[in-house]
């Protein structure tokens, strides 16, 4: 019997002491870092297609998926933008009526609640963690072409920072310096922001490749942000910088690599990735790289069964909700005699000119500048689009270019930027092509932004350096809730900081005047 | 010639006996209602000292009675019995188990107690006292019958979730359900895919009973996940004695109760006419004889809900191998229909129970297996009741014209170029009726324990208990042919009348195996001692939990240019392979102290590690200590006639909290990274590599419970028994997902533990007994419970927004909040202004702070969760009929009428981006208010949405009549039942009972009625 005891207890002593490993369990789906480097030899690059990734999709494993709380249809980077750069300005309107969407609209009722403001928030401070975790990955491990990946980490993050400043004018500053520290870090202001990006930029001007693969970051590309970074600067800091602004286009423009595409409409269409004009594009692809909030949104969200034919657009789904309104199409003169490329790109059948109520679809043409067909036409419908987005592109460089001459930056050459600015109206068939060294007025080149660059998430900042769009200096339908547009405060110039944002950081404080109203 | 010799001197024989009517008696005393047979029960002749005791199998024989003779039957835990002689032939005699004992025994963890002698807050709730009537899971056995737990089921669904909380629940985000024990194995917390409910595991038929443990001193043996509480159930064993057989069987059948008032009709299109009069036009369908439209007056609702028959049949079993070995068999098939089409849910399970003894007793084996299948064929609740609620009710349910594409279903649809589109809400009826989702899970739950009694020191035993729960499931999703779902477009051709297809078949698959392992280990040893000190006990032991879950999917599409369904494949992981392991390890130990009989002391200790943590936080240690002082017991209260029972229990014990794995998976504290699947791949020729945020720092969360108890029974035949109990928690290291501080983490918001809850409440229960004789038994009971929680730390924070809480206007939009001073899970809210007629005002909320204007800072917090639960009821039995009732509820809690905010606004009816209409809430008749145009900016916050949630439902009505003789040697039980008879509540909505207290896309629960037969034999 005693025999049977002693068994007993190695038995159990055996147990225990064999089972005290099983608390270090394995994933055997997800892989450590060592395991991911051992794995794939471009493992470094699978991480950095993600970052770059985060501008475009909502989550790992497809459409449905999110990196953040957030829905992942809504909430995407570059739907943030769309949304948050062209809804809120004159252009664009959407009728949905959603909440927090509609808020935007019609520029009125902002507050720390609308979830608009959060998912742009939380996607800009997705991107920035993920750059920090990848830059502290790398240096710890040896890969080829290693200071350029590098800087082109360095560039995705400094675009989002550059997103940061641009619409909510302060935040934390978190860099692969502070990774891992719980306690909330505390605010740092616009200027410190800006500082941070500028310095991140010109530290990584001659690093970033000339060329690079599709999608990725080039020294072009570089000094595109950079110059965004200058021509704001005045409404970032106070402090205009026009001359680097000027200088950093100049030298983008000179780098050479970049024509402006002779059919404009290709810029837009489901082949624009074989586009030289492209400087920095977020991919989409209806296959691959699905999403709620690439292209896919700007385009299905223009379209309508009830009055337009989904497939002569490459889609099979129309959610009637975006029109542009007169602010937009009314530049171009009459839409019926212009000859200007850009002026056709509406959809005027069946829809009013005016946009008396903007919940209705019929009032205000829907954009077709963006569509899921090819440049010539042809289109396979799908649900998702592959139309890749031109977040940077020459003809942008060209008129910021202009701008920063007309504002008096020196540096560059007048009849240049006059050359620039008529390349791009030769390119459209603009009516009156040829514009003169006196036409070249800053109102005529917002304008012009507005003909060229709509729905291409800049004109929000564009009406904000200009000074338009607070205040009731300039109106367009809808601004401020009203179909005639009135003033909206000026405080409108930055959103509100999210109430989630708020209470996880109480460093943080809410913008002026959105903690009065 | 031998043969009638022999009778005839055995009448000789017998004739003095005659004469004088002395004779001897034999009988077998067995359970009234279970059929054991029942040892040691005392029978003698009223009045005379002539008597005997029952014995292993239940039989007696007393010598020298006659007729007239009264024989008493007097047993621990009876009520006493008494007959009078009649013949001489064979007495049956059973006997009533009395409504409570004292001497019962309660399973605690890693042993056993007796309700006398239970030091910490445990409840007991036995087979005979269970609900009543269409019970499919255990769950229902149980709701309503113990103080402090409260049982929310999702809905009426047959598959349906509970949720089980007892004491309101510790923990923010972390696990709040309490641990579940099945014969000493610990259950996992995690469903095998396509199964709601884990307590649809097990047959209820096969459940002996509950022990419900309340308070830390008896959780925190349990440890790692008993925060919560633990439920451990014990299943019925086999019979000392002669085999018995029971054969039950029953029926019901279950309606809706509470539709959502919808217009119908001819009341949709007078709306569309009054406030949308541009739409008239797309009301019912065009006609195909020309000229004006077709008005259908269809509802949606009563086209997807049935009258659902439900049946069941189990077979028990229960005998003695050879005399040594106790067996028990049971083969149970449960068949039941959801009150929503198409909602079927079938179970086959059996069970075998084996506890022999060996070595003269020093060694007893408990060995139990367990399988079942269940099959399910999951519905889309939210599609089918979402869609009836949304479809127009002009619209036709089918369309029998020629060109009808969807195998005769009406469906909105809108030409686009050539190609004939979808458009607006689908034909709910459609969806269920053209998918099918067999969701078919088998599972085995296996243990067996070894209880050895050392031979050569029987004070110490040595048990062990190795168990194995497993279960394979297999999801196969498909569609029929003609089924909207997979209707497709062939872009190759342009023809509109041909160049559609639809993709009947295989459209999703899903196969998982879940493998836990269990094994507990420890000695005991007991020792019984003269003096103060009558009896110590100590016991020190290991226990090891492993759960596996490791499953592939098959995922499809469609493609783009042929429309075909294709199978989705990623490179990176083709079987799109998912897999999670939990692994939990324990040192325990536990010694009892009988003073005198009089103070029982219980000291326990244990030790956890759990995986989901980084090696240095992996520990946690969590002491208890609890001491009943039995007042009873002394010698002047020995005799009362008025307390049987009175006892002061003292408990103290900390306990802990690891499951966070449903709001961030099994690998929470090591950073991975994941693949991205082949749809979100970005730069071409290289696979994505998402960095999954992770938290290193994560550890324990831990709660600390202070309980002080009374356990009471006065007056002669337990006329007023019970217990009352009231306790103090409080949680520190609190797990709750949070937003993370902007930028300081991979993602915005994971879990860590970042605060501190306390709560504080009491329960008590009673039970009343008027009337217990053997004829007629009358009892009454009631319990009721209050607990109230408060957040009092959040670390960095004031506020984080509480999961669950969302409100149908999009992803993460919650109203509920977890905030430094409040109640958690309280509602943040703006308070409704109104009009002088009392109707609201759009958008206009009270400025509280009165600086003139209306936001944030003028949101106030009501609590969403009740404070106070009860459950009431009665049970009566006159000779064999028995009728019993149980009522159960809640006072206050809020709930929030989702179904206002979805239908209940005027401009809800006008398509968004399609063509088509959607039906709202009957304005006209007060279920929605006109003044709700649209429910923008702050309107979902209004206070308006939220109604008191106080309730009492009627759970169950049963009646039963036993027939005793019907068959011979058989007893006949006939009952019926009605299960959720009605329910008493102000809520203007379907049903107040909402676990999340969020009312949307509700499964109504049903109203049913149950008849059964039961045979013993």
């Amino acid at each position: 019997m005693k025999r049977t005891i002693k068994i007993f207890f190695s038995i159990f002593l055996l147990t225990v002491v064999s089972c005290s490993d099983d608390l270090n369990t394995k994933p055997l789906v997800e892989l450590t870092l060592e395991e991911l480097l051992a794995n794939d030899p471009n493992a470094v690059e699978g991480i950095l297609s993600r970052l770059y990734a985060s501008f475009a999709l909502s989550g790992p494993d497809g459409p449905g998926s999110s990196d953040i709380s957030d829905d992942p249809g809504e909430s995407p980077f570059l739907r943030g933008i769309v949304n948050l750069q062209d809804f809120t300005a004159d252009a664009m309107k959407n009728r949905w009526g959603d909440d927090g969407l509609d808020q935007l609209t019609t520029t009125s009722n902002w507050d720390e609640n609308n979830k608009f403001f959060r998912y742009l928030y939380n996607r800009i401070y997705y991107t920035i963690p993920q750059a920090n975790n990848l830059l502290a990955v790398l240096s710890n491990v040896d890969v080829a072409n290693k200071e350029q990946i590098i800087s082109e980490v360095r560039f995705i993050r400094s675009l989002a920072y550059y997103y940061l400043i641009d619409a909510f004018g302060k935040g934390v500053l978190v860099t692969e310096e502070n990774i891992g520290a719980s306690a909330p870090l505390p605010e740092s202001t616009r200027t410190e922001l800006f500082n941070f990006v500028e310095s991140e930029l010109l530290a990584i001007k001659s690093t970033l490749p000339d060329i690079n693969s599709y999608g990725r970051a080039t020294k072009s590309a570089g000094r595109m942000l950079l110059g965004k970074l200058y021509i704001n600067a005045e409404v970032y800091t106070g402090t205009a910088r026009y001359d680097e602004a000027l200088a950093n286009t100049k030298e983008l423009i000179d780098l050479g690599g970049y024509t402006l595409a002779p059919d404009f409409v290709s810029l837009f269409s489901a082949d624009n990735n074989t586009s030289n004009e492209i400087i920095f594009p977020l991919i989409a692809d209806s296959q691959n790289s699905q999403s709620f909030g690439n292209t896919t949104y700007i385009i299905n969200g223009n379209l309508s069964t009830e009055t337009m034919t989904l497939s002569d657009y490459g889609a099979t789904e129309g959610w009637g909700g975006h029109r542009a309104t007169k602010a937009w199409y009314g530049l171009y003169g009459d839409l019926n005699t212009s000859t200007d490329v850009r002026a056709s790109l509406f959809w005027t059948t069946d829809h009013n000119f005016e946009m008396t109520d903007y919940k209705q679809w019929t009032d205000g043409y829907p954009s077709i500048k963006f569509r899921n067909s090819n440049a010539d036409g042809s289109a396979t419908p799908t649900s998702f689009s592959s139309t890749d987005f031109p977040l940077f592109r020459l003809a942008d460089a060209y008129l910021m270019y202009a701008e920063c001459l007309v504002r008096g930056a020196s540096g560059g050459s007048l009849s240049d930027a006059l050359d620039y600015v008529n390349d791009i109206r030769t390119r459209a068939d603009a009516d009156a092509i040829q514009i003169s060294q006196s036409e070249l007025t800053l109102a005529f080149i917002l304008d012009e932004r507005a003909r060229e660059l709509n729905l291409e998430g800049h004109r929000r900042s564009d009406l904000i350096r200009f000074g338009k769009f607070t205040g009731g200096s300039y109106l367009w339908p809808w601004k401020g809730n009203t179909v005639n547009g009135a003033a909206i405060p000026d405080y409108y110039n930055l959103f509100p900081i999210p109430l989630q944002a708020l209470e996880a950081n109480p460093n943080l404080n809410q913008n002026t005047g959105y903690n009065l109203n | 010639m031998n043969k009638i010799k022999n009778t005839f001197i055995s009448i000789v024989m017998l004739f003095p006996v005659l004469m004088f009517a002395q004779q001897t008696i034999k009988g077998k005393v067995t359970d009234k209602v279970t059929n054991a047979e029942l040892p040691s029960v005392n029978v003698v002749v009223k009045g005379t000292t002539n008597g005997t005791v029952t014995d292993f199998d239940g039989l007696f024989q007393i010598n020298s009675v006659a007729i007239g003779d009264i024989l008493v039957f007097t047993s621990i835990g009876y009520v006493d019995f008494e007959i009078a002689i009649t013949s001489f032939s064979d007495l049956n005699v059973q006997m009533t188990e009395s409504a409570e004992s004292l001497d019962e025994v309660i399973v605690i963890g890693y042993g056993s107690t007796t309700k006398q002698d239970a030091t910490g807050a445990v409840d007991l709730l036995k087979a005979e006292d269970f609900n009543k009537g269409a019970v499919v899971s255990a769950d229902q056995l149980l709701a309503g019958k113990i103080a402090g737990v409260r049982i929310t089921t999702s809905g009426g669904s047959p598959d349906a979730a509970p949720n089980i909380r007892i004491r309101g629940g510790a923990s923010l985000n972390a696990n709040n359900s309490p641990l579940i024990v099945i014969d000493g194995i610990p259950i996992d917390n995690t469903n095998p895919a396509g199964v709601s409910n884990p307590l649809s595991l097990i047959n209820p038929n096969d459940i002996e009973s509950f022990s419900i443990l309340k308070d830390a001193s008896s959780t925190a043996i349990y440890g790692s996940r008993a925060s919560n509480g633990v439920i451990i159930i014990t299943t019925k064993r086999g019979t000392t004695g002669e085999a018995q057989y029971n054969l039950s069987t029953s029926v019901s059948i279950s309606n809706v109760d509470e539709k959502i008032d919808l217009m119908d009709g001819p009341t949709f299109t007078r709306f569309i006419q009054e406030y949308h009069p541009t739409f008239e036009g797309a009301l019912g369908i065009e006609d195909p004889n020309g000229g004006g439209r077709i008005l259908s007056n269809t509802d949606w609702q009563d086209a997807i809900f049935r009258t659902a028959v439900s049946s069941s049949v189990n077979f028990s079993a229960r005998t003695n191998i050879g005399g040594k070995m106790p067996f028990r068999a049971s083969v149970g098939y449960n068949k039941s229909e959801g009150i929503i089409e198409r909602s079927d849910y079938e179970r086959l399970s059996f069970s075998f129970k084996l506890t022999p003894t060996f070595f003269d007793d020093h060694l007893k084996v408990d060995m139990n297996i367990k399988g079942l299948v269940t099959d399910k064929n999951a519905i889309d609740e939210g599609g089918a009741l979402g869609g009836a609620v949304n479809m127009d009710p002009t619209k036709p349910i089918y369309d029998d014209s020629p060109d009808n594409r969807f195998g005769g279903y009406f469906q909105n649809t809108v030409i686009d170029g050539n190609n004939l589109r979808l458009d607006g809400q689908w034909n709910p009826v459609a969806l269920l009726k053209q998918r099918k989702r067999p969701e078919l899970a088998y599972k085995l739950l296996a243990n067996a324990e070894f209880d050895y009694k050392m031979h050569f020191l029987p004070e110490l035993r040595a048990v062990v208990n190795v168990g194995t729960e497993a279960s394979q499931a297999k999801i196969i999703e498909t569609f029929s042919d003609n089924s909207l779902a997979t209707y497709n477009f062939d872009t190759n051709n342009n023809d509109i009348n041909s160049n559609f297809l639809f993709n009947p078949g295989e459209n999703y698959r899903e196969n998982q195996h879940i493998t836990n392992t269990t094994l507990d280990a420890y000695l005991v040893y007991t020792k019984a001692l003269d003096g103060l000190i009558k009896k110590f006990d100590i016991q020190g032991g290991y226990s090891y939990q492993n759960f596996k879950n490791d499953g592939t999917k098959m995922e499809y599409r469609y493609n783009e240019v042929s429309g075909l369904r294709e199978l989705v494949i990623d490179p990176a992981n083709i079987n799109n392979r998912y897999f999670n392991e939990l692994n939990l390890q324990s040192y325990f130990g536990r010694t009892n102290l009988n003073i005198d009989d009089k103070y029982l002391i219980t000291v326990s200790m244990r030790a956890d590690a759990s995986s989901l943590f980084s090696e240095k936080n992996r520990w946690g240690y969590f002491p208890a200590a609890a001491v009943a002082w039995k007042i009873n017991e002394y010698d002047f209260l020995n005799d009362s006639n008025v307390i049987n029972e009175l006892k002061v229990r003292l408990g103290w014990g900390k306990t802990g909290q690891q499951d966070i794995t449903g709001a961030v998976g099994f690998y929470p504290s090591s950073p991975l990274f994941e693949v991205g699947s082949s749809t979100s791949q970005y730069l071409e020729g290289v696979a994505l590599y998402s960095a999954k945020p992770f938290n290193g720092d994560l550890t324990w969360e831990k709660t600390q419970t202070y309980n002080a108890g009374i356990d009471f029974n006065f007056f002669k035949n337990n006329l007023i028994s019970g217990s009352f109990d009231i306790f103090y928690r409080e949680t520190t290291d609190l797990l709750a997902r949070v937003p993370v501080a902007p930028g300081q983490g991979l993602t915005d918001s994971f879990v860590s533990n970042v605060g501190e809850t306390e709560s504080k409440g009491f329960e008590l229960s009673t039970t009343f007994r008027p009337i217990n004789s053997q004829d007629v038994q009358l009892e009454f009971y009631a319990n009721t419970a209050y607990s109230r929680a408060e957040v009092t730390s959040l670390k960095d924070v004031s506020r984080i927004s509480a999961d669950g809480s969302g409100i149908p206007t999009g992803t993460g939009v919650n109203i509920g909040y977890h905030v430094i001073g409040n109640q958690p899970y309280s509602a943040w809210v703006f308070r409704q202004l109104y009009d002088t007629s009392g109707n609201p005002i759009h958008g206009a909320f009270a400025d509280f702070n009165g600086d003139g204007t209306v936001n944030n800072d003028d949101r106030y917090y009501r609590p969403l969760r009740p404070n106070w639960t009860f459950g009431y009821g009665f049970n009566f039995s006159y000779k064999n009929f028995d009728l019993s009732s149980s009522f159960r509820g809640q006072i206050g809690g809020q709930v929030y009428n989702a179904r206002r905010l979805t239908s209940g606004w005027v401009d809800k009816a006008i398509p968004n981006n399609s063509n088509s209409l959607s039906n709202v809430l009957d304005f006209y008749n007060g279920a929605a208010n006109f003044n709700f145009i649209d429910i923008n900016g702050n309107v979902p916050f209004s206070d308006y949405f939220l109604e008191d949630a106080s309730f009492i439902r009627c759970e169950n009505i049963a009646v039963s009549y036993n027939f005793n003789n019907l068959i011979k040697d058989a007893k006949l039980r006939v009952s019926g039942a009605v299960n959720n008879a009605f329910i008493i509540t102000n809520y203007s909505g379907q049903d107040p009972e909402n676990f999340n207290a969020i009312d949307n896309n509700f499964y109504p629960r049903p109203r049913s009625f149950t008849i059964g037969l039961n045979l013993d034999f």
